[in-house]
């Protein structure tokens, strides 16, 4: 029997009393992607706040098991929380600048996540961060330039390198390219699922965009006024939605 | 002929050498109520070495930037038996040091002296004497910017939890950048130190020459900011240590001179231009050093 990498049980969050999501269940398996579609204000990004540590649920568990290390991720301290989040998680921000430092170079963005685990040997840090600057096709001469010579595709790519460096084991992406122009958004998109491919990440996405599920998700959810609605194998909900509002959601990006 | 391009000139806080004690002041200035509040932040930041105790600051008959931090830190440990030695850059006859050492006079009459053997406690601005600091010794620092992740973070929210949670990952991003940019590491003042295996401190801008003699020293060494408000100290005998790279050690560094004064080769020296034509001299900065040693 596989043990889920990440178990959800009945999560709950309101912010004083509008609800943010409620009752939330579900579990992720290693390798598998997960993606959360729903409108604006459907509790997308309350959800996945509350599952990445960035916001305190009112209500439920939250599970992780890696490597054979169950971490009740609710009831840990803050220092092992930080620490968790630190070299277990890793947060796509929708905007790369949430997420990076803009007066430190791109070499010192990507080298902080490994310095924040531990590493303290320059040239080991400088080589892999070259090797990730690569991965993620920018060009290595731009190294030591600062994210405010970056364009927006560019600072995103760069971000998705922070996150990855360290081999995290779940990774957060809430609308990675939700703030890009269309143009280049096909290109990020791209490299998200060539490194998700390669890597054989874990990832939960937030999207708006159902497109962007069909190619990157293997499982997803749908959620409606902080709840889950629907949840299934992306292929079949997309095929077959089973909710009336899934079928609008499903039906409205087919008709464009 | 002394470099004097980082003394102030003050106008309105000057006080007469020649002047008397002026019994009109509590004793160094500050009333006993104050003292003791600072007193105890002192204490807590001798138990927790390296750890930014808030203090409030009192209004200085000086501006901040003048190091109303050390000065009030300087007064709340002042007792009559003291011998005070003030140095800024290592010179006692800066103007700064000047000011503050005539402060004391006309607040406490206590005894003042260059010479830093024979000081009980002394404040400093940017330097470390070369004569090493001794048992019983208090030795008190001015604080510009005490928090050494300010530049990263400026959330004091979350600076704070940083330090109580050791998340230091992200101090040697400074590093990292200067040996990027410049192929070593470039600090060369207020240089980050860990104390006691514990906090990370930013030691002043004293330069990172002086950081190796933080370490293990006997001294009491107190620093006080006076703007930010945070008192924070390394008791004797403990640990301090200049953050680095493994394969980019710590190097204090020092100019390929001798002090053309007392001839020293071991000392921090100022870079002075000595006529029109550009020519270069170095002298220590530290002046009862330089003097002592010409003397013999
Ligand atoms: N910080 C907040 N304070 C108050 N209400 C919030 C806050 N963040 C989100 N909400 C509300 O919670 C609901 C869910 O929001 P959110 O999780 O941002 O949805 P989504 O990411 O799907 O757009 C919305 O009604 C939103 O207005
Ligand atoms: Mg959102
Ligand atoms: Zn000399």
């Amino acid at each position: 029997m596989i043990i889920p990498l990440l178990k959800v049980t009945n999560l709950s969050k309101s912010y004083d009393n509008i609800v943010g999501c409620k009752n939330i269940s579900m579990s992720l398996y290693p390798g598998e992607v997960l993606g959360i579609v729903g409108e604006s204000g459907s509790g997308k990004t309350t959800l996945i706040n509350c599952l990445s540590g960035n916001l305190e649920p009112d209500r439920g568990k939250i599970i992780f098991n890696i490597n054979n290390k169950k971490t009740d991720f609710l009831n840990i301290s803050e220092s092992e929380k930080r620490k968790f989040i630190r070299t277990d998680l890793a947060f796509v921000h929708q905007n790369p600048r949430d997420g990076l430092r803009l007066n430190v170079s791109a070499g010192g963005n990507i080298g902080e996540k490994l310095m924040s685990v531990g590493y303290r040997h320059y040239g080991n840090i400088r080589s892999l961060a070259t090797k990730w600057i690569n991965k993620v096709e920018i060009d290595k001469s731009r190294i030591d330039d600062l994210p405010i010579t970056f364009s927006g595709g560019m600072l995103q790519r760069l971000q998705i390198a922070k996150n990855l460096i360290t081999s995290p084991n779940v990774i957060f992406m809430d609308e990675p390219t939700g703030g890009l122009d269309v143009s280049v958004q096909a290109r990020v998109l791209d490299l998200i699922r060539s490194l998700v491919n390669e890597l054989n990440l874990t990832v939960i996405i937030v999207s708006h965009d159902l497109a962007v599920i069909r190619l990157l998700a293997d499982k997803m959810i749908v959620m409606k006024n902080g709840t889950v609605i629907e949840s299934g194998l992306s292929d079949q909900v997309l095929e077959d939605p089973q909710q009336e509002y899934t079928q609008l959601l499903v039906s409205s990006v087919l008709h464009v | 002929m002394r470099k004097t391009n980082n003394v102030i000139k003050i106008k309105d806080f000057k006080v007469d050498k020649g002047l008397p004690f002026d019994q009109e002041y509590n004793f160094a200035y500050l009333d006993e109520n104050t003292k003791k509040m600072i007193r105890r932040a002192i204490i807590k930041a001798l138990c927790i070495p390296g750890y930014q105790v808030p203090f409030a600051s009192r209004e200085m008959p000086m501006p901040y930037g003048w190091g109303t931090g050390g000065v009030q830190v300087t007064a709340s440990c002042l007792t009559k038996r003291d011998t005070l030695k003030i140095i800024d850059q290592g010179a006692d006859d800066t103007t700064n040091a000047v000011s503050i050492r005539n402060f004391f006079k006309k607040t406490s009459n206590i005894k003042t002296t260059e010479i830093t053997e024979k000081a009980t406690l002394i404040q400093t601005r940017h330097r470390i004497p070369e004569t090493p600091l001794k048992k019983k010794q208090i030795f008190v620092y001015q604080v510009p910017i005490p928090e050494p992740l300010a530049f990263l973070e400026p959330k004091v929210s979350e600076t704070i939890k940083m330090h109580s949670l050791s998340e230091y990952g992200a101090m040697h991003v400074k590093l990292y950048e200067d040996i990027s940019k410049n192929g070593h590491i470039e600090t060369a003042y207020a240089y980050p130190v860990k104390t006691n295996d514990r906090y990370i401190m930013d030691p002043s801008p004293i330069p990172k020459f002086d950081n190796p003699k933080m370490n293990n020293s006997p001294a009491i060494q107190l620093f006080g900011a006076g703007r930010e408000q945070r008192i924070y100290a390394i008791p004797p005998y403990t640990k301090v240590k200049s953050l680095d790279f493994e394969d980019y050690p710590f190097d204090p560094f020092k100019a390929e001179h001798a002090c053309d004064i007392c001839g020293s080769k071991n000392t921090y020296l100022d870079e002075i231009i000595v006529d029109d034509a550009g020519n270069k001299s170095f002298i220590c900065s530290d002046t009862d050093f330089c003097n002592k040693r010409k003397n013999k």
